[in-house]
C-alpha cells in the first residue's frame, strides 16, 4: 500500500467508523426525549425504564463518537496538510460553528446523564432535547464543510493559491442543502430501523413485551417516516449531482457515453477498460428523466472527461446500487409498517423482517459516503486540487492506518460486548421485577 | 483581529490545562490510589468528572479549529513535523475517554473488568499528558523544519530530546497537582480521602518544583534555552518567582482547609507559569529551524478572521452560560447519588 492509498484508507476508515456513532449520537437523543416526555406526561414507569435504557446506550456511543470526532479534527491536518492549508480559511467557518454546537452538546449530555433528581423534571427533559438539537446541528455543519469539497465556491483560484475568500459563500455552497438533508434524513432512518430491529428481536424472544413494543414504535415513528421521505430527498440530491458533478453521476450510473435518451442501468458491472456495462438491466430514457426531467435530455458520460479525472467507476457504481436498493427496501418496510399500524397488528414475520433490517440503514450510510467521497476522486477539492497533492509528505502511512484500524476494531468489539452485557442485565432486572 | 483570536487561543489553552488537566490528572491519580480508599477514590472521581469530562476536552478541539481556520500554516506545520507525538496523543485521548465511560456504564460491575478499565484509564491519562507536554515543548524549540528531506530531520528531531521529555513529565506533574487540589473539594464527605488528596497535592506541589528545575536544566542543551529566556525576561522571571512564592500561600490555605482559596491559588500558579511562557514567545506561534512564525505572519485573510471571531464570540455567549449552569448543578453536594 503506498502512502496516498494508506492515507485515503485511514481517512475512509476513521470517517466510516465515526459516522455510525455520530448518526446515533445526533438522532437517538430525540427518541429518548419522546420516551422521557411520555413518562413525564403519563407517569408510566415503562417509559422511564426505556429512557434510562437508551440513555446508557447513548452515553457509551456518544463517548466513542466524541473521541473519534476529536481524532478526525486532527486527521485533517495529519493526513491532508496541503489541503487544510488552502481549505482551512475558506471552509473553517462551518467547523467553528460545529465546535460551538458540539460544546453545547457535551454540556447538555453531562447535564442529562447525571442530572436525574438535580433539576426540575422538565428542565432535565429539556437538556436531553438540547443534546439532540445541538448534535443534529453539528451534523449539518460538518456535512456543509464536506459539500464544499464537492462544490467549491467562495474563492478565486490562481497559480495554486486561493484569494478573495468569502467563508459565508463557501459554507452555503451549491451542494450543502441537498447533502445535509440527505445525510440527516439518512441518520434518522438508519438509527430508527437499527433501534427498532434490536427491540423487535428482544420482543420476539419473549422479553418484556410492553417495553420493547413501545421502543419499537417510537423508533419506527422516526425511521419509517424518514425512509419514506428519503427517496424524494435522494432524487433531489441526484439531480443536483447531475448538475454539479457530472463525472460523479456518470460513475454512479456506470454511464460511459454521453447520449440523449440515456438509459438507467440497474445493477450491472462496469468495465473501465472497454467502457461498457454488462449484466445490468437497462430502462431506456430513464436516466435522462431522473437527471433532467426530460427523456430526450443529454446526460454527460465519462467520455467527456480525461481518464485521469475518472473516479473508480466500479466502486462508485456498486456502492450507489447498494445504497439505492437498501433505500427502496426500507421505504417498502416503512410503508408496510404504517399499513400494519393502521390495522393495529404487527405480524411476527414483519417483526423478523425488521430484525433482518437492523444493519441496513448503516450499510446504506456507508455506501452513500463511498459514493460521495470515491466519486469525487481524483479531486480533494473538485476540479481545483487533487488528493495526491494534498497528502502529507510523511512516509510509512501504512503504520498509521494499521494503528487506527486495530484501535477502532478493538473499540468496536468492546462496545458490542458492552451492549450485549447491557441488554442481558436490563432483561434480568426486568424479569426479576416480574 | 489577530490579537483577539490569539486571546481566544490563549483562553482555550488555559481552560484546557485547568479543566482538562484536572481530568487527566485524576486519571493518573487512579494509578496511585489511597490504599484503603481505592473504591471510594474511584467513586469520587467518577462523580466529579463524569458530568464535565466531555466539555473539558472541547477546549482542545476549539484550539485546533482556530488554528486551521485562522492560522493554517501553523496548523499544517505542526501536523507534519509532530505527526508522531500527535498520533500518540490521539491514541491516549481515544482510550481514556472511552474507558472512563465504559467503566461507569458497564452494566455488569465486576472486579476484573473494573480493574482493567481503571488501569487503562490511568495509564492512558499519563500517556496523553506526557505527549501534550512533548508537543507544547516542541512548538518553541526551533526544531520544526521548514524544508526537510531526511526522515530523522523531518519527523523525529522536532520532538525528540531530553527537553521535550522533561516538559512531558512536568505537564503530567501539573495535571496531578491540579487534580489533587480539585478533588480535595470533591471529597468533603470523606475525611480520610480528603486528607489523602491534601497529601497528594502537597507531594505533587514539591514534585512540580523539582520537575520545573529539571525542565530548566534540560533546556540548557537546547538551541534556545527556556531557562535563560525565562531569566532574561523581567516579567517572565517575576511570574515564575511569584508562582513559586505562592506555594507558601497554597500550603497555608490547604492546612486551614479553605477549599475554594486553595483552588484559586493553585490555578493562579499555573496561570503564572503559562503567562511567563507566553510573554517570552509572543507573538510567535511556533519557532521553526529558520526562525519564528508569528501569528501575524500565519493569519488567514481578513474575511476569514472576521467570521471566525463572530463564531467565537457568539459561541462564547452560548457556551459560558451553559457551562456555568453545568457547574452549578453539579457543584459538590455531598450526596453520593449516581445517575443510576
Amino acid at each position: 500500500m503506498d502512502d496516498l492509498m494508506a492515507a485515503r484508507a485511514t481517512m475512509a476508515f476513521s470517517l466510516g467508523f465515526h459516522i455510525i456513532f455520530a448518526a446515533i449520537g445526533m438522532t437517538m437523543p430525540f427518541f429518548m426525549s419522546v420516551s422521557h416526555w411520555l413518562h413525564l406526561k403519563k407517569g408510566d414507569p415503562v417509559y422511564l425504564e426505556l429512557t434510562k435504557m437508551w440513555m446508557r446506550g447513548v452515553a457509551i456511543l456518544f463517548a466513542v463518537g466524541a473521541v473519534s470526532g476529536t481524532v478526525l479534527s486532527f486527521e485533517l491536518g495529519l493526513l491532508w496538510p496541503q489541503f487544510m492549508e488552502h481549505a482551512g480559511p475558506i471552509i473553517g467557518m462551518p467547523f467553528s460553528w460545529e465546535g460551538t454546537a458540539f460544546f453545547i452538546e457535551a454540556v447538555a449530555i453531562g447535564l442529562f446523564l447525571y442530572g436525574w433528581g438535580r433539576m426540575k423534571p422538565w428542565v432535565h427533559w429539556g437538556t436531553g432535547l438540547v443534546v439532540g438539537i445541538s448534535g443534529f446541528a453539528s451534523g449539518i455543519f460538518v456535512v456543509a464543510a464536506n459539500s464544499w469539497m464537492n462544490s467549491p465556491t467562495g474563492f478565486d483560484w490562481e497559480d495554486g493559491q486561493a484569494s478573495n475568500i468569502d467563508p459565508v459563500a463557501a459554507m452555503f455552497n451549491d451542494a450543502w442543502l441537498h447533502q445535509s438533508i440527505h445525510m440527516q434524513v439518512a441518520a434518522l432512518q438508519a438509527v430508527g430501523f437499527a433501534v427498532a430491529g434490536v427491540h423487535a428481536f428482544l420482543y420476539l424472544r419473549g422479553r418484556n413485551a410492553k417495553l420493547n413494543l413501545t421502543a419499537l414504535k417510537i423508533a419506527m415513528a422516526f425511521g419509517a417516516v424518514a425512509a419514506l421521505v428519503q427517496p424524494l430527498v435522494g432524487h433531489f440530491a441526484g439531480e443536483r449531482v447531475a448538475h454539479l458533478q457530472p463525472a460523479k453521476l456518470a460513475a454512479m450510473e456506470g454511464h460511459f457515453k454521453t447520449t440523449t435518451y440515456a438509459p438507467l442501468t440497474i445493477g450491472g458491472i462496469p468495465d473501465e477498460e472497454s467502457e461498457t456495462m454488462s449484466w445490468g438491466l437497462e430502462i431506456p430514457g430513464a436516466l435522462s428523466i431522473l437527471a433532467h426531467r426530460d427523456p430526450s435530455a443529454e446526460v454527460i458520460g465519462l467520455d467527456q472527461f480525461p481518464k485521469d479525472d475518472w473516479p473508480n467507476v466500479m466502486v462508485v457504481h456498486l456502492a450507489f446500487q447498494v445504497m439505492v436498493a437498501i433505500g427502496m427496501l426500507m421505504a417498502g418496510l416503512g410503508l408496510l409498517y404504517f399499513w400494519f399500524l393502521k390495522k393495529k397488528t404487527l405480524p411476527r414475520w414483519f417483526l423478523w423482517a425488521l430484525v433482518a433490517a437492523t444493519p441496513l440503514g448503516m450499510i446504506a450510510i456507508e455506501a452513500g459516503w463511498i459514493v460521495t467521497e470515491v466519486g469525487r476522486q481524483p479531486w480533494i477539492i473538485y476540479e481545483v486540487f487533487r488528493t495526491e497533492e494534498a497528502v502529507t509528505p510523511m512516509p510509512g502511512m501504512v503504520y498509521h492506518f494499521v494503528l487506527f484500524l486495530v484501535l477502532y476494531l478493538g473499540l468496536a468489539a468492546v462496545t458490542t460486548w458492552l451492549f450485549w452485557r447491557q441488554i442481558q442485565n436490563t432483561q434480568q432486572k426486568l424479569e426479576s421485577h416480574g | 483581529m489577530v490579537e483577539a483570536l490569539v486571546f481566544f487561543i490563549a483562553a482555550s489553552l488555559l481552560l484546557y490545562i485547568l479543566l482538562g488537566g484536572s481530568d487527566f490528572g485524576a486519571g493518573i491519580l487512579e494509578l496511585i490510589p489511597a490504599k484503603d480508599r481505592r473504591e471510594k477514590q474511584k467513586h469520587t472521581i467518577n462523580r466529579a468528572m463524569g458530568p464535565v469530562w466531555e466539555a473539558n476536552h472541547i477546549w482542545l478541539i476549539l484550539i485546533v479549529v482556530i488554528l486551521f481556520m485562522g492560522f493554517p500554516p501553523v496548523f499544517t506545520k505542526l501536523m507534519v513535523a509532530l505527526h508522531i507525538p500527535m498520533i500518540a496523543l490521539l491514541v491516549g485521548i481515544v482510550v481514556r475517554g472511552t474507558v472512563f465511560t465504559f467503566r461507569h456504564y458497564d452494566a455488569i460491575q465486576e472486579p476484573v473488568s473494573q480493574r482493567a478499565y481503571t488501569w487503562l484509564f490511568g495509564l492512558s491519562s499519563l500517556w496523553s499528558s506526557y505527549w501534550l507536554g512533548v508537543i507544547a515543548a516542541s512548538l518553541t524549540r526551533g526544531t520544526i523544519p521548514v524544508r526537510a528531506e531526511a526522515f530523522q530531520e523531518a519527523y523525529l528531531d522536532p520532538w525528540l530530546g531530553w527537553y521535550p521529555a522533561s516538559v512531558g513529565l512536568f505537564v503530567s506533574g501539573i495535571f496531578c497537582f491540579l487534580a489533587s487540589v480539585f478533588l480535595i473539594g470533591e471529597s468533603r464527605d470523606d475525611e480520610r480521602l480528603q486528607e489523602h488528596f491534601r497529601h497528594r497535592a502537597a507531594a505533587f506541589n514539591v514534585a512540580i518544583i523539582f520537575l520545573g528545575a529539571l525542565v530548566f536544566f534540560a533546556s540548557l542543551g537546547e538551541q534556545r534555552s527556556l531557562a535563560t529566556e525565562f531569566i532574561g525576561h523581567p516579567l517572565a522571571l517575576a511570574a515564575m518567582i511569584v508562582a513559586t512564592v505562592l506555594f507558601v500561600a497554597l500550603w497555608v490555605s490547604m492546612s486551614r482547609e479553605k477549599v475554594m482559596l486553595t483552588r484559586i491559588v493553585a490555578s493562579g500558579q499555573v496561570v503564572l507559569i503559562l503567562f511567563g511562557w507566553w510573554i517570552i514567545y509572543r507573538p510567535n506561534a511556533i519557532i521553526t529551524t529558520e526562525g519564528a512564525l508569528t501569528f501575524y505572519d500565519a493569519a488567514a485573510p481578513e474575511a476569514t478572521l472576521r467570521q471566525l471571531l463572530i463564531a467565537l464570540v457568539v459561541g462564547s455567549l452560548l457556551i459560558f452560560p451553559s457551562l456555568i449552569f453545568l457547574l452549578r448543578v453539579f457543584k459538590f453536594t455531598g450526596s453520593s447519588e449516581e445517575s443510576e
